[in-house]
C-alpha cells in the first residue's frame, strides 16, 4: 500500500463521512460547514491525482464561492426558514439500501476493471499540465466551444437567478 | 290440297285487309272517336266491317275464279326458333271464305243496328260517354274473328280463338258496374268473368290438342298437319284420338255444348247486338268450324267423332228443355243457340261438314235477327216505361222511377203486335225460319241434318228431333207470350216502334232468312260443292231402309215430312196452352202445374249451375281457403314464420346472443378491463406523492433495476 | 477558429447573440411586446439559417460540433418551436402579470442549447448542451413566481434535474474511463479496435447510466416522475415550449449519440430500452385516465408519446432499420410537436387568473370539465382541440396517425412485433382521455371564459391547419426525415 492509496482511503473516509453529515445535520449552517469538508477531501483526492490545478479550482470555486454562497443563503434567509420537523423522510431505510446496492453494484463493477489497484503512471515529462489545459480550453480544436457555452450558460443562469430573487417592490 | 301462288290473283293479297279494316277503324275511333258524334263513330266502325265484307266477296270471287283452289298468302313470320317456325299466313280456301262472309256481312247489319240500339242504350243506362267504346270492340271482335277463320295454322287460330273470347268478356261486361237492369251491381261483371273462365277451361283443351299435335306431328301448319294426318293415324292411332277429344274440350267451351255451356245465357247480360253478333252468329260458330277445318283428323278416329255427335245431340235435346221454362225473352234466345249449336256440332260430328257449315250460316242469319228483333222488343218496353215516368208526374217520378222493371221479362209483356208490328212481322219470320217451317232458311239446314242422323246414326236422329219439337215449342210459346194477348204491364201498354235504323237491318236479315235456303238445296248443293273444295267428304257404304233411299231430287220426303209435321204439330200444342188462353197479369206459367217438377227443373236450367257451384267452385273456393287461410297465414305466417323463424331470430340476437353473448359476454370483459384500467389508473396516480425525495427514489430505483440486469448479463 | 467552423454553427451562434443582445436591448425597452417581437424576428433569422445550411455535412471544432440532416432538421424545428413558444407567451405573460423581458431571453437560450444538442458528436457538448438548455427551462417553469405552484415546479424540476445530470456525467465518465475518448466518432472507434476487453462491461453501464439522465429529461418511466407537477406547476407557455422543445432535445441526443457511438451495445441496451418504452406508454396512458386536470392529463399524454418514439428508439442497433428509427422519431416529433402546442394553446385560452385568489394561488380554469360546452361558445376552438385529441390518439385522417403508423412500421420491421402490439393496445386506452375532452366540449352544459388574443389563435389555428393538412401531404416531411434519418458521420 502505498502512501498515495492510504492517503486516498483516508480522503475517502472524511469525504464519505462529511457527505453523510451534510444530508443528517439539523442544523443547516452545520451542513454546509459538513459539506465544506466534504469538497476539501475531493479537493485532495484532484491533489493525489496531479491535478493540482483541478485542487485549486475546486477549494477557490467550490468552498470559496459555493460553500460560501449557501452560508450566506442561511443567513439571510434564517428568520423565514427554520426547520424544526424531522429532516429525514420515513423512506430512509429504504434510501440507504439503495444506496448501499448501488454501492454494492458499481464496486463489483469498477474491481473488475482491469486497470484497478494500478499504480497511476507518473505524467510525461515536461508536460504543463496547467498551460495544457488553459491552451485546451482556447483552443478551437479542443473545447474552446463548450468554454464559450459554458459561459453563455452561466449568463442564463445568472439572469435567472437575478429573476427569481429580486421582488419587484409593490 | 294445293298451296297457289298469289299470282294467280292479286286479289288474294288483299287477305291482310279482313283483319287491318277493322283494326283501322277501332284506331280511329280511339284516336278521333271522342271529336266525333254518335252516328259518326258507328257509322266509322259500321263501314270498316262492311269493307271488311266487300274484300271477303272479291277473295270469294277470287276464289271462285281459281276453281276453289286454296291459297295462302303469307303475311309476316311470326316465331322462328330453332326448327319451330311458324308464320303468319292468311289461308283462302272455301270454308274460310264462307266463315269470313257469314261474319262480316251479318256483323256489319248488326254494326249498323248498334247505331240506334246503342243510342237508346246509354240513355237508358244514363251514360253516353260509353257509346265510343262499344264500337271500338266491336271492330275489335271483327278483327280476331277474321284471324281465327284466315288463319293457317292452330296457333294462328287459337290467336283468334283467343281474341274472340277476349272481346266476349269485354262485351258481356260491357256495363260492367250495372246488372241487366241497371241497378249498381257486379252481376254483369260476374257474368263476364263466367265466360272467359269457362272459356278458359275448353281453351286449355285446344291447347293440349296443338301440344300433342306438335309434338306428334313436328308442327300445326294446316298444310304440314293435314299432309301427315294419315301416316300418323296408322302408326300411332291414340294419338289423333287424343287431338281430336281434345279439340272437343275447346268445341265445348267455344260453342257452349255440354258440359261448358253455362256461360251463354248469363252472356245475355251484355247488349243485345253482342248477344246477336257473338253468342248467336260468329263467335260460338268458332267450335263448329273448328271441327270442320279438323276433318282430316276427324275422319280418320270415327270414335272420336261418335262422341262428338252424341255431345252435340244430347246438348241440343238438353238446351231445348231448358228453354221452354225460360221468361227472359233473350234467354229462351240463348238456350235455344245451345239448342241448335248442339245440332251444327252433331253434324260435323258425324261426318256431315257440309250440313253443319249450311246449318251454322243460315242459323247466322235467323238467330241475329231473332236476338236483334228481341232487342227491337225490349228497346220498346224501355221507351214505354220511360214514357209512363214522364206522363206520371214529377211526385210519383221520384219514387216510382226506382221501381225494378225488367224490359225483357216476357212476363211483363203481351200484345205488342199491336204496338211494335214491323217487329212482330220479323219475328215471326225468325221464329219460322228457326222452327224449321218450309220454305225458310231453317228448314232446309235443319233437314240435311236430319237426313244425314238418319243415315248414320239413327239414334241421333232421334235425339235431334225431339229437339226439334222443342224448338218449335218454346218459339211458340214465345210468340203466343209476347205478341199476343193483352199487355200484361203499362210498359207494354205503351211501348213502341223502334225507328228504321234498327228495323231496316233486321228486314236484310228476314230476307235472308227466307232466302237463305238457295244457299245449299238439295241436289243442287251450291254450298255443297263449294266446300267440297276444301272438304273431302267420306263415301259411306250405307245400308239404308228403303224410306230413307227415296230422293226427290236429294230431298228425302219422309225426312222432311216427319220435322215439318212434328214442327207444326208444337206450335200447334203451344197454342193450345199459351195461344188460347193468353196470360195474364201475374198468372203463373200453365206448365207449371201439369208437368210439376219437371218444369221447376227446366225452369231452373235442371239445376246444373247450382251443381257445378257446389261440386266444383265452391270446393275450389273452399281449397283456396284452406291453403291462404290455414296453410298460409296461419300455419306459415303466424306459426312458422312468427314463431320458428322470427322467433328464433329473437331468441339469438336478444337473449343468445344480446344477453349471454353481449352483455354477460363481451361487455362484461371490455367493461371489466376499462374498470380495471381505471382502478390500476387511480393506483399509480398515487404514487406520484409530490415529494421529491420519492421521484429520486424511483430515479434510483430504475438505475439499480438496469445496472443490476446488465451487471447480471 | 476556422470560418468554416464558426458557419457551421452561424445559426446557433446567431442566436446567442441575439439573445445575449435582446437582454440589453431589453432594458430601454418599455413595451414587453417589442422583446417579444425581436426574439421572434430572431428565431426567425434562425431557423431561415438553418434553412439555408440544409444538405450540407461537415464537423466542426476538432469533432466537437457536426454538421449534417439530422442536426439541419431539428436546427429548424428548435427555432420555429420557440417561435410558437413565443406566439402562446405573448398574450398569457400580460394577462397573468409576469411579463418580463427575461422570459424571452431565457426562451431564446434554451432554444440555442437545444440546438447545441443537435450539433453535438462530443459527450462534453452533449453534457453542457443538455445543462445550457435546462437551465433556463428550471427558470422558465418558477417564472410565475410567487405563486406556490410554479416555484414548485421549477424547485422540483432544478433538483431532479440536477439528479438526473448527475447519472449522466457519471455514465460519461465511465464511458470515457473504457475508451478514453468522449467525442463520439472516438467511441466508435475504440469500440471497432476491439481493444475494450472488460471495459465493454464498463462502457456499457455507462451508455445505460447515460440512457437514465436523458430518459429523465424526456420523461420514460420510471424517471418521469417530475413530469406532472413540473407542467402542472409552471405556466402554461413554458409547459408548452417544454413539452416539445426539451422533450425533442432529450431524443436528439439519445439517438446521436446510441445510434452512431453505441449500435455495438444494442444488444445488451436493446431489452432495457424495450422495457423503458413498454413501462413509459403503459403509465403515461394509464395513470392520464385518472387525470381531472387538463395540464396533468396532457403531461401524463407526453409521458406516453415519449413512449411511443422510445418504441422507434428499440430500432437503433440494427444497421437495416437505424435509419428509419430515426427517421421516424423525428417525424413524429415534428407531429407531437404541432398537435402539442396546439392542444397546449387550447388550454391557455381556457386559463384564467382566479381573481379570488391571493397572489399565491393557482391558476383556474384547468380542470377537465371546465372545457364543458366549449362547442357552442367557441366552435372554431373546440373543433381544433377535437383535431388535436384525435391526432393525439393516432386516429385518422390525422397527422398523429400517420406518425404513430411510421413508427409501429419501424418497430414491427425491427422485429419487436410484441412492443408494437403494447404501442397500439395503449393507444386504444389513450383514445378514452383524449375524447373525454371532446365529450366534454361538446355534450356537456357550460360556459366557459375563454380569452381571445390573436396570437394564441393563431397558433391554435395555424396547428391544427398543419394537422390535418400535413396528415394528407406528409411525403415532404417524410422525404426530409427520412433524409435526416441517415447521420451524416
Amino acid at each position: 500500500m502505498t502512501g498515495a492509496q492510504i492517503l486516498f482511503l483516508v480522503c475517502a473516509g472524511l469525504i464519505l463521512g462529511s457527505a453523510v453529515m451534510v444530508v443528517t445535520a439539523r442544523n443547516l449552517m452545520h451542513a454546509a460547514f459538513w459539506l465544506i469538508a466534504a469538497l476539501f477531501g475531493v479537493a485532495v483526492v484532484y491533489a493525489i491525482l496531479q491535478a493540482g490545478f483541478m485542487a485549486m479550482i475546486q477549494v477557490v470555486i467550490y468552498i470559496g464561492a459555493i460553500a460560501i454562497m449557501f452560508i450566506f443563503a442561511d443567513m439571510l434567509t434564517r428568520r423565514d426558514v427554520r426547520e424544526s420537523r424531522a429532516q429525514i423522510g420515513r423512506n430512509w431505510p429504504v434510501a440507504v439500501l439503495l444506496g448501499l446496492l448501488i454501492l454494492a453494484g458499481l464496486t463489483a463493477l469498477i474491481l473488475a476493471q482491469p486497470g484497478v489497484g494500478r499504480v497511476a503512471p507518473a505524467l510525461p515529462s515536461g508536460l504543463d499540465p496547467v498551460a495544457a489545459l488553459g491552451k485546451a480550453l482556447v483552443s478551437p480544436d479542443a473545447y474552446v466551444l463548450p468554454f464559450e457555452v459554458a459561459s453563455v450558460l452561466l449568463l442564463s443562469a445568472l439572469v435567472g437567478a437575478v429573476y427569481l430573487a429580486f421582488l419587484k417592490k409593490q | 290440297m294445293l298451296l297457289s301462288e298469289t299470282a294467280i290473283s292479286p286479289l288474294f293479297s288483299l287477305a291482310p285487309l279482313i283483319v287491318f279494316l277493322p283494326v283501322l277503324g277501332l284506331l280511329l275511333n280511339i284516336i278521333f272517336g271522342g271529336r266525333m258524334g254518335e252516328k259518326a263513330i258507328g257509322w266509322l266502325a259500321s263501314v270498316a266491317s262492311g269493307l271488311t265484307f266487300v274484300v271477303s266477296s272479291l277473295l270469294a270471287y277470287g276464289l271462285w275464279a281459281a276453281h276453289g283452289e286454296t291459297v295462302v298468302v303469307p303475311f309476316a313470320d311470326w316465331i322462328t326458333i330453332g326448327s319451330l317456325h311458324i308464320p303468319w299466313n292468311f289461308r283462302v280456301d272455301t270454308l274460310s271464305v264462307t266463315m269470313m262472309l257469314a261474319v262480316s256481312g251479318v256483323g256489319t247489319l248488326i254494326h249498323i243496328y248498334a247505331i240506334g240500339y246503342m243510342h237508346e242504350d246509354v240513355r237508358f243506362k244514363n251514360d253516353p260517354k260509353r257509346f265510343r267504346r262499344f264500337f271500338v270492340f266491336l271492330n275489335l271482335f271483327i278483327a280476331m274473328m277474321m284471324i281465327l277463320v284466315s288463319g293457317d295454322s292452330y296457333l294462328m287460330l287459337f290467336v283468334g280463338w283467343e281474341g274472340v273470347g277476349l272481346c266476349s268478356f269485354l262485351l258481356i261486361g260491357f256495363w260492367y258496374d250495372m246488372d241487366t237492369l241497371g241497378r249498381p251491381s257486379w252481376a254483369n261483371s260476374n257474368a263476364a268473368k263466367k265466360a272467359f273462365i269457362t272459356n278458359r277451361i275448353g281453351d286449355f283443351g285446344f291447347l293440349l290438342a296443338a301440344l300433342t299435335m306438335f309434338w306428334a306431328f313436328g308442327s300445326v301448319q294446316f298444310g304440314e298437319v293435314f299432309g301427315k294426318a294419315e301416316e300418323i293415324a296408322a302408326a300411332q292411332p291414340a294419338v289423333i284420338i287424343a287431338i281430336t277429344l281434345f279439340m272437343l274440350i275447346g268445341v265445348t267451351g267455344k260453342s257452349a255444348q255440354i258440359p261448358l255451356y253455362v256461360w251463354l245465357p248469363d252472356a245475355m247480360a251484355g247488349p243485345t247486338p253482342v248477344s246477336a253478333l257473338i253468342h248467336a252468329a260468329t263467335m260460338v260458330t268458332a267450335g263448329v268450324y273448328l271441327v270442320a277445318r279438323s276433318w282430316p283428323l276427324y275422319t280418320l278416329a270415327p270414335d272420336a267423332q261418335y262422341i262428338v255427335a252424341m255431345v252435340g245431340a244430347v246438348t241440343a235435346l238438353f238446351a231445348a228443355t231448358i228453354a221452354v221454362g225460360q221468361y227472359d225473352i233473350k234467354k229462351v234466345l240463348a238456350y235455344s243457340t245451345i239448342s241448335q249449336l248442339g245440332f251444327m256440332v252433331a253434324a260435323v260430328g258425324m261426318g256431315a261438314f257440309v250440313a253443319g257449315m249450311f246449318h251454322l250460316v243460315t242459323h247466322a242469319f235467323f238467330k241475329a235477327l231473332l236476338f236483334l228483333s228481341a232487342g227491337s222488343v225490349i228497346l220498346g218496353l224501355e221507351r214505354g216505361h220511360h214514357h209512363l215516368a214522364h206522363h206520371k208526374g214529377h211526385e210519383e217520378h221520384e219514387g216510382k222511377h226506382e221501381e225494378v222493371f225488367d224490359p225483357g221479362d216476357m212476363r211483363n209483356m203481351g200484345g205488342l203486335r199491336k204496338r211494335m208490328p214491323v217487329t212482330f212481322w220479323l219475328y215471326i219470320i225468325g221464329t219460322l225460319a228457326l222452327a224449321g217451317i218450309f220454305p225458310f232458311a231453317g228448314f232446309w239446314s235443319k233437314d240435311e241434318i236430319l237426313l244425314d242422323a238418319a243415315k248414320l246414326h239413327p239414334e241421333i236422329f232421334i235425339i235431334l228431333t225431339t229437339a226439334a219439337f222443342f224448338t218449335a215449342f218454346y218459339m211458340g210459346r214465345q210468340i203466343w207470350m209476347v205478341f199476343f194477348g193483352e199487355p200484361r204491364h203499362e210498359a207494354a201498354a205503351h211501348a213502341e216502334e223502334s225507328p228504321k235504323i234498327i228495323t231496316v237491318p233486321l228486314m236484310v236479315l228476314a230476307g235472308l232468312s227466307v232466302l237463305g235456303g238457295a244457299l245449299n238445296l238439295p241436289g243442287v248443293h251450291t254450298l255443297g260443292h263449294w266446300l267440297e273444295h276444301t272438304i273431302e267428304l267420306a263415301e259411306h257404304e250405307l245400308h239404308l231402309p228403303a224410306w230413307l233411299e227415296i230422293s226427290w231430287g236429294g230431298l228425302n220426303p219422309v225426312v222432311a215430312l216427319v220435322s215439318t209435321l212434328l214442327a207444326l204439330l208444337a206450335i200447334y200444342i203451344s197454342w193450345l196452352i199459351y195461344g188460347r188462353k193468353p196470360l195474364t197479369a201475374g198468372q203463373k206459367d200453365p206448365l207449371k202445374k201439369p208437368l210439376g217438377f219437371i218444369f221447376t227443373g227446366m225452369e231452373n236450367k235442371w239445376f246444373v249451375d247450382e251443381g257445378y257451384w257446389a261440386v266444383f267452385v265452391n270446393r275450389y273456393v273452399d281449397i283456396a281457403r284452406f291453403l291462404a287461410d290455414v296453410v298460409d297465414w296461419r300455419f306459415w305466417h303466424d306459426w312458422f314464420h312468427d314463431k320458428v323463424i322470427a322467433g328464433t331470430y329473437v331468441w339469438l340476437s336478444h337473449i343468445a346472443l344480446n344477453r349471454y353473448a353481449d352483455q354477460k359476454g363481451i361487455d362484461a370483459f371490455f367493461n371489466g378491463l376499462g374498470d380495471l384500467t381505471k382502478r390500476l389508473s387511480a393506483f399509480l396516480r398515487r404514487l406520484q406523492n409530490g415529494f421529491v425525495r420519492s421521484y429520486a427514489l424511483a430515479v434510483m430505483l430504475g438505475v439499480i433495476v438496469i445496472v443490476g440486469y446488465l451487471l447480471m448479463k | 477558429m476556422t470560418p468554416s467552423d464558426l458557419l457551421s454553427i452561424l445559426p446557433l451562434l446567431v442566436l446567442v447573440v441575439w439573445a445575449c443582445a435582446l437582454l440589453l436591448v431589453d432594458l430601454w425597452l418599455k413595451r414587453k411586446g417589442v422583446t417579444a417581437f425581436l426574439a421572434a424576428l430572431g428565431l426567425a433569422l434562425t431557423a431561415g439559417l438553418a434553412l439555408a445550411q440544409a444538405g450540407e455535412e461537415t464537423t466542426a471544432f476538432g469533432g466537437m460540433v457536426a454538421l449534417d440532416g439530422f442536426a439541419s432538421f431539428l436546427n429548424v424545428l428548435f427555432p420555429l418551436s420557440g417561435l410558437l413558444g413565443i406566439a402562446v407567451a405573448y398574450g398569457y405573460l400580460k394577462r397573468m402579470n409576469i411579463e418580463r423581458g427575461e422570459y424571452y431571453s431565457l426562451l431564446l437560450f434554451s432554444t440555442a442549447g437545444m440546438m447545441l444538442m443537435a450539433h453535438a458528436a462530443d459527450l462534453v457538448v452533449v453534457f453542457l448542451a443538455l445543462e445550457f438548455l435546462s437551465l433556463p427551462l428550471y427558470v422558465l417553469a418558477a417564472f410565475a413566481r410567487p405563486r406556490l405552484d410554479s416555484e414548485e415546479a421549477g424547485l422540483k424540476y432544478f433538483l431532479l434535474g440536477a439528479f438526473a445530470s448527475a447519472f449522466v456525467i457519471y455514465g460519461i465518465a465511465l464511458i470515457y474511463g473504457a475508451t478514453g475518448t468522449t467525442s463520439l466518432s472516438g467511441i466508435v472507434a475504440a469500440i471497432e479496435a476491439g481493444s475494450l476487453g472488460t471495459s465493454g462491461l464498463l462502457l456499457t453501464i455507462g451508455a445505460a447510466l447515460f440512457l437514465v439522465g436523458f430518459g429523465f429529461k424526456v420523461a420514460a418511466v420510471p424517471f418521469h416522475m417530475w413530469t406532472p407537477d413540473v407542467y402542472h406547476g409552471a405556466p402554461t407557455p413554458v409547459t408548452a415550449f417544454m413539452a416539445v422543445g426539451a422533450k425533442a432535445a432529450g431524443f436528439a441526443a439519445l439517438l446521436r449519440v446510441f445510434v452512431t457511438a453505441f449500435p455495438a451495445l444494442d444488444a445488451d441496451l436493446t431489452p432495457v430500452v424495450w422495457v423503458l418504452a413498454a413501462l413509459t406508454m403503459f403509465v403515461g396512458n394509464v395513470v392520464a385516465i385518472a387525470q381531472t386536470n387538463i395540464k396533468r392529463m396532457l403531461a401524463y399524454s407526453s409521458i406516453a408519446h415519449a413512449g411511443y418514439i422510445l418504441m422507434a428508439f428499440v430500432a437503433f442497433g440494427n444497421p437495416a432499420t437505424r435509419a428509419d428509427a430515426v427517421a421516424s422519431a423525428l417525424f413524429y416529433l415534428v407531429t407531437y410537436a404541432l398537435t402539442s402546442y396546439g392542444a397546449w394553446a387550447a388550454v391557455i385560452a381556457l386559463e384564467k387568473q382566479d381573481p379570488s385568489a391571493g397572489s399565491g394561488q393557482a391558476a383556474s380554469g384547468l380542470e377537465i370539465n371546465d372545457f364543458a360546452g366549449l362547442g357552442r361558445r367557441r366552435p372554431a376552438l373546440a373543433a381544433a382541440m377535437t383535431v388535436f385529441m384525435l391526432s393525439l390518439t393516432g386516429m385518422p385522417p390525422t397527422l398523429g396517425l400517420v406518425g404513430k403508423f411510421y413508427l409501429f412500421r419501424t418497430v414491427i420491421e425491427a422485429g419487436q412485433v410484441w412492443l408494437a402490439v403494447i404501442g397500439v393496445l395503449t393507444s386504444l386506452i389513450s383514445a378514452y382521455y383524449y375524447l373525454r375532452v371532446v365529450v366534454v366540449m361538446y355534450m356537456r352544459e357550460g360556459a366557459p371564459e375563454t380569452t381571445r388574443e390573436p396570437w394564441l389563435d393563431f397558433t391554435w389555428a395555424v396547428s391544427a391547419l398543419a394537422t390535418v393538412i400535413l396528415s394528407f401531404l406528409p411525403m415532404a416531411l417524410f422525404a426530409w426525415a427520412s433524409a435526416a434519418g441517415v447521420m451524416g458521420f
